[in-house]
């Protein structure tokens, strides 16, 4: 998804609520302090050899949210309706007494589903099917999740799941800001939720994209893969004029995204620095207006190496005043949230006005960028977020500071 | 502001055609394509029920090496979709175009074939390609591979509305400007999930489907897949494309009801109606189909009509509405992308297909449901209606072409 038009800037959405599920902190205040204090998250994954993983220790789903259903539901889809309980809170917007016809639900969700399909499918076989759980099949779709969510929290708007590779997130937000912006929502909830049980893991070592836990780095020249993360995050989106009519402060202003395909691995660059290009000119801002940048880097070979090069040429001479944070070198990547962590952590260090280091990195392949190796002040008023996934989805969005 | 979509290009995999020609012309007859499946199994429930599609030799071989089932279909559909806009793969114009696919079950075969190696292999059974494989994203990226598409690649999944959800995000994106070509699909395959599912829930026919029908007792289910081309109007005719229709707005909706039962009076199904008149700017006088999200189910078929007629007022019965269901099986994320498609012939012909299977009407259901065969009309708007299982209804308007 992309809400960058061809012709000019388009009307920035404001975010009024936010949260963050993660192994460093159940909060973006508590996130942004873990990241700070260069904490890591990365642990070998016990049974896989000690690839490299991380999981929120004693996660208690009803210690955020009391919900119908909750018990049946897997953990990802927990965690998604706790996140987005949490940004509901957040914004004031359950407060603010608006119609269930007037909220919405995105959710971020490639995998979101699987664990529940797959106890189901598997069920089928050892136990035959009329042994079955039957209440888990209707949970065991891509969409379940999704309307999980929607069901806790009566949004009646809409309901849509979406899955882009590791640009979920991104898309998400994209499509919630058009939704949002065209009236099909007051509020729309972006939420991105990703654990991974047991076989998604071992599916994911299998297919060699783990590093191992000790080596696992981001940007570096000797990085050799991506860790795993349990986390989800959401955001609440509203027209800036609503949330101001509610008397409320928006916390950040969604200007543009945009999403590129590389048909290659030759094009991840370019797709990924025509992506930001496009959510540049949809927030009506160019490259040099920037005061921070995100990056998805997760310790891919070619993903880290393609991001860098196409921030290089994209920053152009203002490439050795932007820093550039990579929070998934703390957290390791959790895909379907990833995008999502990087808005709420991006969105923290504006205001805070301190941005985190990129732990690990000791020796940069890619010269150009401003990689942060120690925490930076900064004042920042525009962020660009990006991310490259494995299966060659390019995505960019870019974040600014409420004006006044 | 909002910038003239049209539809250039039409593409079905089916098991009443994979050819615009005959598809069309087997749906206007009332063909019903729903019986034994051959190619599918599940434990438990054999003989299935349902429709299959054959894929021609060509398809196969290109296509198999690729993907799972779900991935075929949609490979096949896009394909025919791209020729039929006279698009060539690699062509420049797919630069900066984007893909998005709808399904509600997505590659769960590729789950499937590893649970059966489960019981003998356990872990090992799972193998370096099964990530890959069992990921919904392939739907769209092994598109964009293929013919050269260098915009986003979605997969979107609102259960059985999921068709009709990737043409309203590619509607979004053409009309706001952020691209100026989309494909949108809706693919499935049969799946076991879906089949037992429904089986232990009581809402699998146990016989063929009959949508409407004193005799309506539940979904026959069917595999295929339906694909669209979406262009920025003016740039479609300076291309020289053909224009089949305008596609006009969408309106969205959720139940937020239960996780599986609809709202029974069909309460968001109006909401999505409503919500797509209103933002394509069209009256209610200049509707003149209606293709029925029609599974079969009483919970459904009641509650749509129930919906028509808290939409059109008197005016309900004047309406035909028609499932097409009744002839292809309820082919889920597929099924309202190959409705839209069907839509599209019926501006372009001037004519509506019928729903089969029709011989004596539900006591609740006392509509026009154009039955047992299609008749030529005067159709100016269509709105092609869908509704999944977790409540997210999807309402497409199409409009014959500018």
């Amino acid at each position: 998804m992309s809400l960058a038009p061809s012709e000019g800037p388009v009307s920035p959405v404001a975010i009024t609520g936010s949260s963050a599920l993660t192994p460093l902190g159940d909060s973006p205040a508590a996130l942004q302090a873990a990241l700070l204090a260069r904490r890591s998250a990365v642990e070998p994954l016990a049974d896989l050899g000690g690839a490299a993983g991380a999981s929120i220790a004693n996660f208690e789903a009803t210690r955020y949210a009391n919900v119908r259903g909750l018990r049946l539901y897997n953990q990802p889809t927990r965690l998604a309706i706790c996140a987005a309980k949490l940004a509901l809170a957040d914004s004031g917007v359950e407060a603010a007494g608006l119609r269930k016809e007037e909220v919405g639900v995105i959710l971020a969700s490639t995998f979101g589903h699987m664990e529940t399909l797959v106890e189901y499918d598997r069920s089928l076989v050892t136990v035959g099917p009329q042994r079955t759980n039957p209440a888990l099949m209707p949970l065991a779709i891509p969409s379940a999740p999704g309307a999980a969510i929607a069901l806790s929290f009566a949004a009646k708007a809409f309901s849509v799941t979406l899955a882009d590779g590791g640009a979920s997130s991104f898309d998400a937000l994209g499509l919630g800001a058009a939704l949002v912006r065209g009236g099909r929502a007051r509020a729309c909830i972006v939420v991105g939720a990703f654990s991974a049980f047991r076989d998604l893991a071992l599916a994911a070592a299998r297919a060699g994209l783990l590093a191992p836990a000790s080596e696992y780095r981001v940007f570096d020249r000797r990085r050799s893969g991506m860790a795993l993360c349990e986390a989800a995050a959401a955001v609440v989106l509203e027209r800036p004029e609503d949330a101001r009519a509610r008397g409320a402060s928006p916390k950040g202003l969604l200007g543009g995204q945009a999403s590129a395909f590389a048909t290659g691995p030759e094009r991840l660059a370019p797709s990924l620095r025509r992506a930001c290009e496009r959510a540049l000119g949809a927030a009506g801002l160019s490259a040099d207006a920037l005061d921070l940048v995100s990056a998805g880097a997760s310790g891919s070979r070619r993903g880290d190496a393609a991001e860098a090069q196409a921030l290089a040429e994209l920053l152009g001479e203002s490439a050795g005043r932007i820093p550039v944070t990579a929070p998934k070198a703390n957290l390791g990547d959790s895909l379907d949230a990833a995008g999502l962590l990087q808005a709420v952590a991006a969105l923290s260090a504006m205001e805070s006005g301190r941005a985190p280091p990129i732990i690990g990195l000791e020796e940069v392949e890619v010269p150009g960028p401003r990689y942060l190796v120690e925490e930076a002040s900064l004042a920042a008023r525009h962020a660009l977020l990006t991310s490259v996934s494995h299966d060659g989805t390019c995505s960019a969005l870019v974040l600014s500071r409420p004006h006044g | 502001m909002r910038r003239q979509v049209v539809i250039t290009g039409c593409g079905v995999v089916t098991a009443a055609g994979s050819e615009l020609g005959p598809f069309w012309d087997n749906l206007m007859a009332g063909a019903c394509f729903i019986g034994p499946v051959r190619a599918f199994s599940c434990p438990g429930l054999d003989p299935l029920t349902g429709t299959e599609v054959e894929l021609p030799e060509p398809d196969a071989a290109e296509e198999n090496a690729q993907g799972g089932r779900c991935a075929q279909l949609t490979l096949a559909a896009a394909r025919r979709a791209l020729a039929h806009a006279g698009l060539r793969s690699g062509s420049p114009e797919l630069e900066e175009a984007g893909v998005v696919v709808g399904t509600t079950l997505g590659e769960e075969r590729q789950v499937g074939d590893l649970d059966d190696r489960w019981p003998a292999s356990g872990a090992d059974a799972i193998d370096a390609g099964f990530l890959a494989r069992s990921d919904n994203h392939r739907l769209a990226t092994l598109v964009a591979a293929r013919h050269g598409f260098g915009g986003p690649t979605v997969v979107s999944a609102t259960a059985c509305s999921s068709g009709n959800a990737a043409i309203a995000w590619g509607y979004e994106l053409v009309s706001s400007g952020a691209a100026d070509l989309m494909l949108v699909a809706g693919a499935d395959a049969l799946t076991r999930s879906i089949y037992t599912g429904f089986q232990r829930m009581g809402a699998l026919s146990k016989g063929i489907c009959h949508p409407f029908d004193r005799r309506l007792d539940g979904v026959s289910f069917g595999e295929g897949a339906g694909a669209l081309v979406l262009e920025e109007a003016g740039r479609a005719r300076r291309r020289g494309a053909p224009l089949h229709a305008e596609l006009a707005g969408y309106g969205l909706s959720n139940d937020a009801h239960h996780i599986t039962a609809p709202d029974p009076n069909g309460e968001g199904t109006v909401a999505a109606i409503r919500q797509a008149l209103a933002t394509s700017g069209t009256s209610l006088e200049e509707v003149d189909y209606v293709s029925a999200h029609g599974t079969g189910t009483p919970y459904n078929d009641v509650a749509e009509t129930r919906a028509m007629k808290a939409v059109f007022g008197e005016r309900a019965r004047q309406v035909p509405i028609s499932s097409i269901k009744s002839m292809l099986g309820h082919t889920n994320g597929a099924a309202s992308a190959i409705e839209a498609v069907a839509c599209t012939l019926a501006l372009r012909h001037q004519a509506v297909p019928p729903t089969a299977n029709l011989t004596e009407p539900h006591p609740e259901c006392d509509l026009d449901y154009v039955p047992l065969r299609g008749r030529p009309l005067r159709v100016r708007t269509c709105l092609n209606l869908s509704a999944g299982f977790g409540g997210f209804n999807v309402c497409v308007v199409l409009k014959r072409a500018p």
